[in-house]
């Protein structure tokens, strides 16, 4: 027998959290969205010929989407799970009838919601100054929900692990920025040379983006089932490993 | 390390358990085991019959808990808190919401549910605590030092509470380190030292046993230790 009402008031809960601290994840993923589109889309884009057959700030606003797709499933899960273990708040729900699949799901439930909702904000903002929209549904909703779960899934593992606060933000600002910069937002790997592009091969973010990027050109680099299996085969690994944390209650119980 | 070895006791319904011990001696641990925050090697722990790792979902149904260190979550308001909580346990809103200020009117906290409990005193935070443990009518009420930081004032009221919802059928398991409390609020005692139940009877019993000494000289006698000046 499953505790759906009390699933459900895990969800709310982590909905209510983003909203208490919503000029930290709302606004500034709309500002430097906009900052990016003004300064590489609108001043810098038209110097730049069209890449993969689209003007560069059409290139550039699905990689935008994306980063702060990515950012804002990460620092959801990893920060609420650290703050509730932190506070010893995460008691309330170790004690209640609720199992560890539930307690999963309710924190990866509202923090792939979080990383929708601001990916659909920044998505409407992009189409407000560049008037460029997703044309194939279907692919925009999978990328952006299986990168969300894989992101979701990776920061309450480090929330789980995390000892400090500063933890958190090593792997943020070390892995998942520099990996996501490189790895497509801003420039594609036909625009690399060649021994560079080999490189770029290995970051996972490529294939993330490129994927994505279909869902608003219709243009794709690796190919879009490649695409599609490597973020699938990534978020379900990382999905797999929260799973076992969760289980055994690495850090939750002792 | 082992924190508890060999312990087994049981707890009658309706009864009133004060389970005492030194710091360190195991209470808290053997708390966190029959409500889930700890794991254990062996044995089993059933509350009302239903164990606590195969059958967790009734188990935990039947539980409160009020914490000795409080643990609120640091976004929610007091009233949310408690509706939230009623949610954890499977309630719907309308009848969270019924419950919730049924408590706060009990509990003096109605002008203060909308504050987070980072602003409210220490024994505001302990009515809440005791709120919200009992916001889903548990039938079994666990307290870890439940006075800690109260004023003598409120300590008596909730002791004048705790008897009126024991009289009602609740039963209760209480550590403390006020051995005066327990001495008058308790039925029965187990004492545990360095991991091990070291005494377990009735008050009456365990006093009558060491010559009609009070509770804290019984209780220094069994864990080996001696009042020091």
């Amino acid at each position: 027998m499953s505790n759906f009402v009390g699933l459900w008031a895990l969800v709310r809960r982590e909905m209510k959290r983003t909203m208490m601290v919503i000029n930290q994840v709302i606004w500034p993923p709309l500002i430097t969205t906009v900052l990016y589109i003004y300064v590489f889309g609108f001043s810098l884009g038209p110097r730049i010929k069209d890449v993969g057959g689209v003007p560069y700030v059409e290139f550039l606003l699905p990689g935008l989407v994306m980063f702060n797709v990515i950012t804002s499933s990460y620092d959801e899960t990893s920060s609420s799970m650290f703050q509730q273990r932190f506070m010893n708040s995460i008691q309330e729900l170790l004690i209640a009838p609720l199992s560890y699949v539930e307690i999963l799901v309710g924190f990866l439930a509202g923090s792939v919601l979080r990383g929708v909702v601001i990916g659909t904000l920044v998505m409407l903002l992009g189409f407000g100054l560049v008037h460029f929209v997703p044309r194939d549904v279907g692919t925009y909703l999978y990328f952006m929900v299986v990168t969300s779960l894989l992101f979701s899934s990776c920061g309450l593992i480090a929330g789980l692990l995390g000892k400090t606060f500063d933890n958190l933000a090593i792997i943020n600002t070390f892995v998942i920025s520099p990996l996501t910069f490189i790895g497509g937002i801003f420039s594609s790997s036909s625009m690399l040379p060649p021994a560079l592009a080999k490189i770029a091969n290995l970051n996972p973010m490529v294939y993330m983006i490129d994927g994505f990027r279909y869902s608003y050109t219709g243009g794709v680099e690796y190919g879009l089932f490649v695409d599609g299996l490597v973020v699938l085969v990534l978020a379900l690994a990382a999905l797999a490993a929260a799973f076992i944390m969760m289980q055994r209650g690495v850090n939750l119980r002792v | 390390m082992t924190a508890v070895d060999d312990l087994s006791f049981d707890v009658a319904r309706g009864e009133f358990f004060g389970f005492l011990g030194p710091n360190g001696a195991g209470k808290t641990t053997t708390i966190n085991a029959i409500v889930g925050l700890a794991t254990f090697q062996s044995g089993s722990i059933e509350v009302f019959g239903h164990d606590v790792v195969r059958d967790f979902r009734a188990a935990r149904a039947r539980i409160g808990l009020s914490p000795q260190e409080f643990n609120f979550d640091r976004y929610l308001t007091v009233e949310e808190i408690l509706l939230y909580q009623g949610g954890y346990y499977g309630m719907r809103m309308p009848q969270a919401r019924a419950r919730a200020n049924e408590l706060l009117e009990r509990f003096e906290l109605t002008d203060k549910r909308r504050v987070v409990p980072l602003m409210l005193s220490g024994g505001m935070k302990r009515r809440l605590s005791l709120a919200r443990a009992l916001m889903h009518e548990p039938q079994l009420l666990i307290l870890d030092e439940p006075t800690a930081g109260m004023d003598v004032e409120l300590r008596l009221e909730l002791w004048e509470f705790l008897r009126n919802i024991n009289a009602g059928g609740m039963t209760i398991v209480m550590t403390s380190h006020y051995l005066e409390e327990v001495e008058m609020l308790c039925n029965r005692i187990g004492i545990i030292n360095e991991g091990k139940l070291v005494t377990l009877e009735e008050k009456s019993t365990l006093i009558a046993s060491h010559g009609d000494a009070s509770l804290q000289d019984v209780f220094l006698e069994l864990v080996g230790r001696r009042t020091r000046v």
